[in-house]
């Protein structure tokens, strides 16, 4: 027999049972916890707000895969099909043909194809996209923004805490919900004024 | 002997050359000192430009308006500007005079030679009168109509459309009178490339419309009933050129013919002779904020240069320096 604070006496039968009692409730309420954690880790997974991106560089060297999971992503609904396209072309560039020199993206990912005169498209190749973001840049400066660097989740390994994550410097990364995990501007989303064109 | 210990030492001599310009190769040469080898450095585009800038800035004042949309200038030389659903109307030293609320967001808008004010409201027309009454309104043809600009000469009223990518002459009744500057290869008319929301009109000295074709980087001249009269402009990232995929966004005609252009991407606004030919800078890229848009134009009676800036919320106002001008 044991004494509690008050003097009481506490029969060792009762003390056992109470604390089974306690240990049982305390490991349901953990693995609850454990679960929760877990289904909500597996329910969100990391994007970056093109909004807030400023196409600094570093999602090409922060990722801890190699190429990055991040990768350029094109709106074509957003693109003028541009002849001189920001986003391809080096800025003093002259000539406007498919030349290496001429390229901005420095792992020539971006394949430029004649349509009609003046338009022509551009497509993305995502094993050579390193996720730089100079097309990015540059389409969002001298065109409509329709080039746009987004986590591609084929790719992610939705790590706890993302390394782009945490040197991006303007916070662009977020947690989405895994049923909608792309965060894409649309058209009429841009700096100018709201547009309704579409090619 | 001797022969052979200078060879040794020539050789060490030129070892240690080598070695030393492996060295500063290396370590202390050609090394970009960007914290990130692939940060693309906008800002260093707009510091390419070392050519004179002719004008100088005398005023600026900030409109009671958010999102700036559009200004204009009667034959008073009294300031017009429109931004969030409303009109204000200042001096040409920028008191205000008056201000009136708008159902809609005028995106662009001109004052006809009676003093009327003809507002694009996105996908119609508004005809004020010049205390703000109603007169008329009517939408023109299209179901993507997104207004950029509008001119008139009095008689006809000119339209761009950028939603349906098309310029139209109407009456004041809103009745289509025909379409100017469709493709047209017999004619030498390339035909319209609008990959976004600027699409400008401005009337020349002989009353001929004049618009920026912004695509193809260009400004085309046409009589009212839509024959060509001529095309200037090239693409390039120089100073001389335009740029981007939509430039220049808006422009305005001195009295000399000469034209007034405003540009995104590298924002800088810049003065064309007639002909077409490159002269002067009004404005330097850092004049301006990174990223600033919709930098629309008007002249004023005295030649001087109304700059609408969006990103700063201000109307700003230049003028040309002289030869007296201390800040030459």
């Amino acid at each position: 027999m044991e004494e509690n604070s008050q003097g009481k006496r506490v029969d060792r039968r009762v003390f056992l049972h109470t604390g089974v009692q306690l240990a049982f409730v305390a490991g349901l309420g953990g693995l609850t916890v454990l679960v929760a954690r877990r289904a909500g880790g597996e329910g969100y997974v990391w994007q970056l707000d093109p909004a807030k991106c400023t196409q600094c560089g570093r999602c090409a060297t922060s990722c801890v895969k190699t190429p990055s999971a991040v990768k350029c992503v094109h709106v074509y609904a957003m693109c003028g099909y541009c002849d001189l396209c920001g986003g391809y072309f080096v800025p003093d560039t002259k000539i406007l043909d498919t030349a290496a020199e001429h390229q901005l993206c420095p792992t020539k990912a971006i394949k430029r194809t004649f349509i009609e005169d003046p338009f022509f498209q551009y497509t993305i190749d995502e094993d050579l996209c390193i996720g730089c973001g100079k097309c990015v840049k540059g389409c969002h400066a001298f065109g409509n923004g329709s080039l746009q660097l987004q986590v591609r989740q084929n790719l992610c390994d939705n790590c706890n805490e993302c390394a782009v994550a945490r040197n991006c410097p303007s916070g662009a990364y977020t947690r989405v919900p895994a049923d909608k995990p792309y965060l894409l501007n649309e058209p009429g989303t841009g700096n100018g004024p709201p547009q309704k064109t579409e090619v | 002997m001797m022969k052979q210990r200078l060879l040794i030492i020539g050789a060490l001599i030129l070892l240690l050359a080598i070695i030393g310009y492996m060295v500063v190769d290396l370590f202390f040469t050609g090394r970009d000192k960007r914290e990130n080898l692939y940060d693309y450095r906008l800002s260093e585009l707009r510091q390419t430009d070392s050519t004179p800038v002719a004008y100088r800035e005398i005023l600026h004042f900030t409109p009671g308006l958010s999102d700036l949309h559009g200004i204009a200038v009667d034959d008073s030389d009294r300031i017009y500007v429109t931004g969030s659903s409303s009109l204000e109307i200042y001096t040409p030293d920028g008191n205000l005079m008056l201000a009136f609320s708008l159902p809609d967001p005028a995106y662009c808008l001109t004052v006809a030679p009676g003093g009327d004010l003809l507002l694009g409201m996105e996908d119609h027309l508004e005809i004020l009168s010049p205390e703000g009454e109603l007169i008329s309104r009517w939408k023109p043809e299209g179901e993507h109509v997104f207004l950029t600009s509008v001119v008139t000469n009095g008689k006809d009223i000119f339209i761009a459309d950028a939603g349906e990518k098309n310029v139209s002459r109407y009456n004041w009744e809103g009745v289509l009178l025909n379409r100017i500057g469709d493709k047209d290869s017999l004619q030498g008319i390339p035909g319209w490339v609008i990959p976004s929301g600027y699409f400008d009109l401005g009337l020349g000295r002989d009353d001929e419309l004049w618009v920026v074709n912004p695509g193809r980087h260009q400004l085309e001249a046409f009589r009212p009933d839509g024959s060509l009269i001529s095309i200037w402009g090239e693409s390039s990232m120089d100073v001389e050129g335009f740029c981007g995929c939509c430039n220049p966004t808006h422009f305005a005609l001195l009295s000399d013919g000469s034209f007034v252009t405003g540009e995104k991407g590298i924002e800088r606004v810049k003065i064309y002779r007639p002909s077409g030919e490159f002269n002067c800078l009004v404005a330097a890229p850092d004049q301006f904020d990174e990223g600033t848009r919709g930098l629309d134009l008007a002249v004023d009676s005295k030649d001087r240069i109304l700059v609408l800036d969006p990103s700063r919320n201000q109307v700003r106002i230049f003028v040309y320096k002289d030869e007296n001008d201390e800040n030459r």
